[in-house]
């Protein structure tokens, strides 16, 4: 009796990160009816201090490897992308109060949901049991639907809203049902046992099977259960042929929400994709069928990375608006990411989470500059940015490392992050031939430069005689320092290495 | 093996110097007040005079000429992960382009005080430029090396795209474009030779593929360094420009302001040729030399059809681009031949025609000063109103020729040479029967039309801007300026003293061009 006592304790003590954002969520919610401020900041300061307490508390946890109810894993993996979703909710919140345009009430809700999404990819990302990691989803996926619509009487967020909740739920459904396939199958809901690192389902009953058992036994059935969960997460990472609502939605909402679409949502869904497809097919002793599949699985992978990041490229050269050209141009990232996963081994993974800290960096820091320019102009143009460079250069000169960065350009960041993927997908798993894969993440990235440099042309290369427009202090620190490590990372990224690199503990 | 040579004697912290002075120089720039013009300009001054010293003091001093292999090198760990290294050193294919790079820039500075909207961002970018330049000369490790060569690109961009001409944007952008393009086929081949081989190092790549030692898979029925060897060619191709990659540059010389140009010919494509010699060929020869031949080619077409196309331009600026186009053809031409008389001509010519095609376009830009126009038909007899600059323009243009006693002779000369005595092609039953006869003996005949072209070109247009009737609107021009004469003169000198005397820098070059071709002539 005591022993179980102390099991429940054990497990609470593990999800204390979560704990505490579930707290901040609701006292969130508490104190806007208690102080009932039309736009207040303090609320905006506790998500902050309480996303920030439960990253120190994730810091501190590094290095961990525990499981919390045997559903929910502690490993570096998940501390990783936990983290990665704090930082960039903080910055997110930050946003929300820098927003000029965001002048209304409510605003105690756009905080908790906010919180409340990332509550939701916490979980998504940290756990083994398929069941769990559809609850995340959801949960991140409703929080973030509402946040899409948040500006209630604007018809765009509206649409916004309307498309994300049709395309997710129809995506949520088709990724279930693959998993309803896969359960079918093997007879349980858990990674490990299906990759046969565990023998006994920690939660289910009755007889369970690896994967490979399942693979001679019904392999039509595991194919069309793999390509609809992968259906399922290119809808959350916005990859090919799933990508349709992005560059819609990423307009429709208001710009801090796109910001925590196009970076923690998104980066939360690999989260969860790359821990499904690594534990299933990467890990070393999968045995001989797996192993086979693992290429066609990887090849599967390879083709969408491919699609996506071309698709997105070529969308978005023709955009004229700036939010949904970086709409796009996040299409076209996440195929970047996909070239590590698609690789099938364990450096072209971490390859893949490096990239995610990268593009934090520079899209955060990109997405800053919109926010910026949208409230000053009140339009997301292109247009409007004309002559604009070195009138604003606190603000438009860090823009500029940031594209430079998104293109692939050293000594940035995205850089080095698109160095290690090309380094990954030309030494993927054994038997596999991904070259083609990196000529052609390398013709998108000149795609992609003339794009990107459509802005800068924007800006510096074109004139006007729009007025000055109106500093923000906070904002321009904000990209001072981003741009400022963007740089300093594309010089010297051996912490960004062994970070990713400690935190790929999936595997062994 | 040592490769780079390390011991205690050998080691410098003086290229590391050189390369970041003009960084440092940067950042006082960026300090000062934007208003402040003037300090800025004297600024930017100082900071390309120190390197200049600096390398003028290498050059004739610190350099050892007699030695083999790479010299005040310096070697640290930098990011110990991937292997990769802060490596510089210099040998004699990158000391006279070194010393080249920091006169070039030096002389920029003063050649900007026309450009229209001149401002401290513009300093502020050329130094970074110069960063760049410089430290491409002096990596030794290929992701260094790759690093410093797109640090270039931005600048560049914005050098062109703000101060250039009418259509500066079209042309920055397709400049940026091709280059990145170039760059990604680098990418991915330094990448695959770092798979296969384990290193960055160029020193330790060159001994590998030196003995064969590269084992990557045939792909589509091409061997592992046939792969390697086109995807850095075309790379290195795109920045010379060779034909057929050599329609960025007529777009940016025309579009750019003229120091602009002056660095663009006068170092930018040496870029490529040097790339050529140091990351490509050295590293995979045998790829080298089966392709040679094409490269002849190539070099053949570039230098016929960039001088037929000079030829009818009758704007001056891309005329001289053209002529550009053209005199790079022999660069290709004198490596592809692959003997040692071509690789010195080769060598010499990037030296030569960076000295001369910069002066040519600095004369371009007196002209286009007065009369904000560069038609050749608009002129007419301006040797009367500018008797000066009518001098000072011949010379710079019969360097560009190749008149015997310039600069641009002893090298072209040398790569017609190199390129007949050329065994490339030779099968034995013709040596057999004495008919010494092959592809590069063709590619050698059909070159001298263009040299005739050349000439051509180059004598109509001296002809229509500086002889017959005197334009009436332009009898009021005044002669060349001190300040202009000050960036030219030293050029010009240069030209008349490398003609006269080419071992000053053939002799540095020596003992590093015979290496080089112990390389490429190896039978692997």
């Amino acid at each position: 009796m005591f022993a179980l006592q102390d099991l429940h304790l054990h497990g609470l003590s593990l999800l204390s990160p979560e704990l505490t954002l579930v707290a901040t969520a609701l006292v969130i919610l508490m104190m806007d009816l208690i102080w009932k401020e039309r736009d207040s900041w303090r609320l905006g300061a506790i998500g902050m201090i309480g996303l920030g307490a439960a990253a120190l508390q994730l810091i501190g946890a590094h290095g961990t490897q525990d499981t919390a109810f045997a559903l929910v894993a502690i490993d570096n993996f998940g501390g990783f992308f936990k983290l990665f979703t704090c930082a960039a909710t903080i910055v997110c919140i930050a946003f929300v109060m820098l927003d000029r345009r965001e002048r209304r009430h409510r605003i105690g809700e756009y905080y908790f949901l906010l919180v409340s999404a990332a509550i939701g990819i916490f979980f998504m990302v940290s756990t083994y049991n398929l069941l769990l990691l559809v609850l995340g989803l959801e949960l991140a996926s409703l929080a973030s639907y509402s946040l899409a619509g948040f500006h209630k009487g604007e018809k765009r967020s509206a649409e916004a809203s309307m498309k994300y909740v049709v395309f997710g739920g129809l995506s949520a459904g088709v990724m279930v049902f693959g998993i309803s396939l896969l359960y079918a199958a093997t007879g349980t809901l858990d990674l490990r046992v299906m990759s046969g690192a565990l023998a006994v389902d920690p939660v289910g009953e009755g007889v369970a099977r690896s994967l490979a058992i399942a693979l001679e036994q019904s392999p039509g059935m595991i194919a069309l259960a793999m390509i609809l969960i992968l259906g399922g997460f290119s809808y959350k990472i916005s990859a090919a042929p799933f990508h349709f609502w992005a560059p819609d939605v990423y307009e429709g909402s208001p710009t801090p929400v796109t910001t925590f679409l196009a970076v923690a949502s998104k980066a939360g869904g690999f989260g969860a994709l790359m821990r499904f497809f690594g534990v299933l097919f990467v890990a070393p002793d999968v045995g001989e069928l797996v192993a086979a599949y693992r290429h066609e699985i990887g090849m599967v992978l390879a083709l969408v990375a491919a699609l996506t990041m071309t698709l997105g490229n070529l969308a978005a050269l023709r955009q004229t608006s700036l939010k949904r050209m970086l709409a796009y141009s996040s299409v076209a990232h996440a195929g970047y990411v996909l070239v590590g996963i698609a690789a099938m081994t364990q450096a072209g993974m971490e390859a893949s989470m490096f990239y995610l800290a990268a593009y934090y960096f520079m899209n955060l820091g990109a997405f800053g500059f919109l926010l910026y320019f949208s409230g000053v102009t009140g339009r997301e143009t292109l247009e409007s940015l004309r002559g604009m460079g070195p009138k604003a250069p606190m603000i438009t000169v860090p823009m500029v490392i940031f594209l430079v960065s998104l293109t692939g350009i050293p000594p940035m960041v995205g850089f080095t992050g698109k160095l290690q993927l090309l380094y990954a997908a030309m030494s993927p798993a054994e038997g596999m031939q991904l070259g083609w894969l990196a000529v052609c993440l390398g013709l998108n990235s000149v795609i992609s430069l003339y794009y990107y440099m459509r802005v800068v042309r924007t800006l510096f290369l074109e004139e006007s005689d729009a007025p000055t427009p109106a500093p923000q202090l906070p904002m321009a620190v904000f990209l001072i320092v981003m741009a400022f490590l963007t740089v300093w990372y594309g010089l010297f990224f051996s912490p960004l290495l062994s970070w990713a690199k400690s935190s790929m503990d999936l595997l062994t | 093996m040592d490769l780079l040579n390390t011991n205690p004697d050998n080691l410098s912290t003086l290229l590391s110097w050189l390369t970041f002075l003009p960084l440092i120089g940067m950042c006082v720039v960026l300090l000062l007040p934007a208003s402040n013009l003037r300090a800025i300009k004297i600024t930017a001054g100082v900071f390309t005079f120190i390197p200049l010293v600096l390398a003028t003091q290498m050059y004739f001093g610190t350099f050892d000429k007699t030695v083999s292999g790479y010299q005040m090198v310096q070697h640290f760990e930098w990011i110990k992960a991937l292997g990769i290294n802060y490596s510089v050193g210099v040998d004699g294919l990158s000391m006279p382009l070194l010393w080249l790079t920091t006169i070039l820039f030096f002389i920029a500075v003063p050649a900007s005080e026309t450009v229209p909207r001149l401002s401290k961002a513009y300093f502020v970018l050329l130094l970074l430029l110069e960063l760049g330049v410089l430290g491409v000369f002096v990596s030794l490790d290929f992701f260094l090396f790759y690093v410093y060569w797109e640090i270039m690109l931005l600048p560049m961009y914005f050098l062109i795209g703000i101060w250039g001409g009418p259509q500066r944007e079209y042309a920055a952008i397709k400049f940026f474009l091709y280059t990145l393009a170039g760059s990604v086929l680098m990418l991915i081949a330094v990448i695959a030779l770092r798979l296969d081989a384990g290193t960055f190092s160029i020193p330790e790549l060159v001994a590998i593929g030196k003995a064969g030692g590269f084992t990557g898979p045939a792909l589509l029925g091409m061997s592992f360094t046939t792969w390697v060897f086109w995807f850095l060619f075309i790379a290195f191709a795109i920045k010379i420009p060779a034909f057929p990659f050599h329609t960025w540059l007529p777009d940016a010389h025309v579009q750019a302001p003229t120091p602009i140009s002056v660095i663009l010919a006068g170092i930018l494509l040496k870029l490529g040729g040097y790339g050529l010699l140091r990351g490509c060929f050295p590293i995979v020869p045998d790829a080298f030399q089966e392709f040679a031949y094409v490269l002849g080619l190539l070099g053949v077409i570039a230098i016929v059809y960039g001088a037929y196309v000079a030829l009818g331009q009758s704007d001056f600026k891309k005329m001289v681009a053209y002529s550009s186009v053209s005199h790079m053809g022999f660069v290709l031409l004198g490596m592809a031949a692959l003997t040692e008389w071509g690789m010195n001509g080769a060598a010499l010519q990037m030296f030569t025609h960076g000295i001369s095609s910069a002066a040519c376009f600095l004369v371009v830009g007196v002209v286009y000063d007065r009369a904000h126009h560069r038609d050749l038909n608009g002129f007419g007899g301006l040797a009367q109103p500018m008797p000066r600059y009518w001098a000072m323009a011949t010379i710079a243009f019969f360097a560009s020729l190749g008149l015997p006693g310039m600069a641009g002779f002893v090298s072209e000369a040398l790569t017609m040479v190199g390129a007949f005595q050329s065994q490339v092609g030779w099968t034995d039953e013709a040596i057999a029967s004495g008919w010494m006869w092959g592809p590069f003996q063709w590619l050698t005949l059909i070159a001298t039309i263009g040299i005739v072209m050349t000439a051509a070109y180059i004598l109509w247009a001296l002809q229509r801007v500086f002889l017959g009737t005197l334009n009436e609107k332009y009898a009021d021009f005044k002669d060349i300026s001190a300040r202009e004469v000050f960036s030219l003169a030293p050029l010009l000198v240069l030209c008349i003293v490398l003609g006269i005397f080419p071992w000053y820098i053939l002799d540095w070059m020596e003992v590093s061009v015979s290496d080089l071709m112990q390389i490429l002539t190896f039978a692997g």
